[in-house]
């Protein structure tokens, strides 16, 4: 039989821990389901739970949403994007349009879908018009994208892929000098998608204990008491907390459409620069909307790519920084009206901890 | 965005489905399991409109438990953000 939260939770505060565990987590599912169940509180002072790289609309690059928000304003281009990047800032000139829900204000045909069938459908309705999908994302909303593609889309579908693996920044992290954690609870959808032996490499490679978690506080204290356990014995496995879920290949025919359809290439990540071999590429350049569009102008602007000044969304990201240790928190940057995407996004850390009730240090 | 979603299958037409969660409907793109045999009734985890995974009942009950709790949390801190 499972155990309860209650079960898991009494006993973790039995381990005989005596040394501070930073346990960081790459998604930002467990982030919400760990900060507004408040498992921080009710684990023993010496575990820390750091939310890391584990959302895709914070680490969009900057000049993708720029490139975006030109497309836009193109009176041929209807343009679907998910929702959460509407309301993204990117670094423009103080009067410019600066997000894409500006863009939406003043006229563009800009439309929030909640899933690629709606590009599909979009785009078959207006045929006369060209339809830019803006797709950002992580490996288990890249996929779908993936499987669109694969299933065959109108010639007037373009897409503006900004899709990103989660695994190859936990890798750049540990490769660094101070990767700042000393386990991993790995993310379950990605792992449902990639397979969790996508994640044998921490483990493995840096000896760093490692569990898949699903998205309880059930399987979240499951997999947090797998790699306190493994701490202390120093015996270290990926040990798969979802296994509801996840297998240790994933989906294979989503794989498969990742790969026909896409190429995996060296990529920009938004405030933290190009990490080796962790981006999508599509392999059909007839769909690719930034080589069929070369009439919007890459114009040179002052901090493209980067976060907006002042904000640390770079540094919470990569779990260096907890987001109310950010000046801009709660004063300037609120969900209301954000500076940073972490704090626009549903997964971005700011934002969560915001939702969570947690106020400036 | 990746937030996943547990449905359950309520009608099959070829690769899409009708799911429904707690009462509200949705079409989904079984297109990504294809090696899996999928019928009516049964609960598939659902990101962006595709299925990615087939799940039991009881992960799936547990998951919308927690749902239902972290909205409802989320609601009440939100509320209370100053204008």
């Amino acid at each position: 039989m499972s155990l309860s939260s209650q079960q898991w939770l009494d006993k973790i505060h039995a381990l005989p821990l005596r040394k501070p565990v930073k346990i960081m987590n790459v998604c930002g599912g467990h982030e919400r389901a760990i900060t507004l169940s408040g498992l921080r509180t009710a684990l023993p002072k010496l575990i820390e739970l750091i939310p890391g790289p584990g959302c895709p609309v914070c680490i969009c690059p900057e000049e993708d949403i720029y490139a975006a928000i030109q497309l836009a304003m193109q009176d041929k281009v209807i343009l679907v994007a998910f929702g959460d990047m509407l309301r993204v800032p990117v670094n423009v000139a103080k009067h410019d349009i600066r997000s894409l829900e500006q863009a939406k204000a003043a006229g563009a045909d800009i439309r929030p879908i909640a899933s690629p069938l709606e590009a599909l459908k979009i785009a078959a309705q207006n045929p006369t018009r060209e339809v830019v999908f803006f797709a950002a994302g992580f490996e288990t909303t890249t996929a779908p994208v993936a499987a669109l593609l694969a299933q065959g889309v109108p010639e007037n579908l373009f897409i503006l892929l900004s899709g990103r693996l989660t695994y190859p920044a936990v890798a750049m992290l540990l490769d660094s000098e101070d990767a700042g954690f000393n386990a991993l609870v790995a993310p379950g959808h990605v792992s449902a998608v990639m397979g969790s032996d996508e994640w044998k490499f921490v483990v493995e490679k840096h000896q760093i204990p490692a569990a898949v978690a699903g998205f309880t506080a059930e399987s979240l204290l499951a997999a947090t008491y797998s790699v306190l356990r493994q701490l202390l014995e120093e015996k270290y496995f990926l040990d798969n907390c979802y296994p509801q879920v996840v297998s240790g290949t994933g989906n294979h025919t989503a794989q498969q459409y990742l790969q026909e359809t896409m190429q995996v290439v060296d990529a920009p990540w938004r405030g933290v620069g190009v990490i080796p071999q962790s981006g999508f590429q599509l392999r059909n350049t007839q769909q690719d909307a930034r080589l069929h569009f070369t009439d919007y102008a890459s114009v040179a602007r002052k901090r493209a790519g980067e976060m907006p000044a002042g904000c640390d969304c770079a540094k919470v990201v990569l779990g260096k920084l907890y987001p109310n240790q950010c000046k801009l928190y709660g004063t300037a940057c609120t969900p209301r009206s954000p500076v940073g995407p972490c704090m626009v996004s549903d997964e971005g850390a700011c934002r969560i901890w915001w939702a969570g009730g947690l106020r400036n240090e | 965005m990746c937030l996943g979603i547990p449905m359950q299958i309520v009608e099959i037409d070829n690769f899409m489905a009708r799911c429904q969660a707690k009462g509200v409907e949705r079409d989904v793109s079984l297109f990504m399991l294809q090696h899996e045999t999928i019928a009516v009734g049964d609960f598939v985890m659902v990101h962006v409109g595709y299925a990615i995974q087939k799940m039991s009942e009881q992960e799936a009950l547990s998951t919308w438990e927690l749902f239902d709790e972290i909205l409802s949390l989320e609601d009440a801190a939100l509320q209370a953000t100053p204008q």
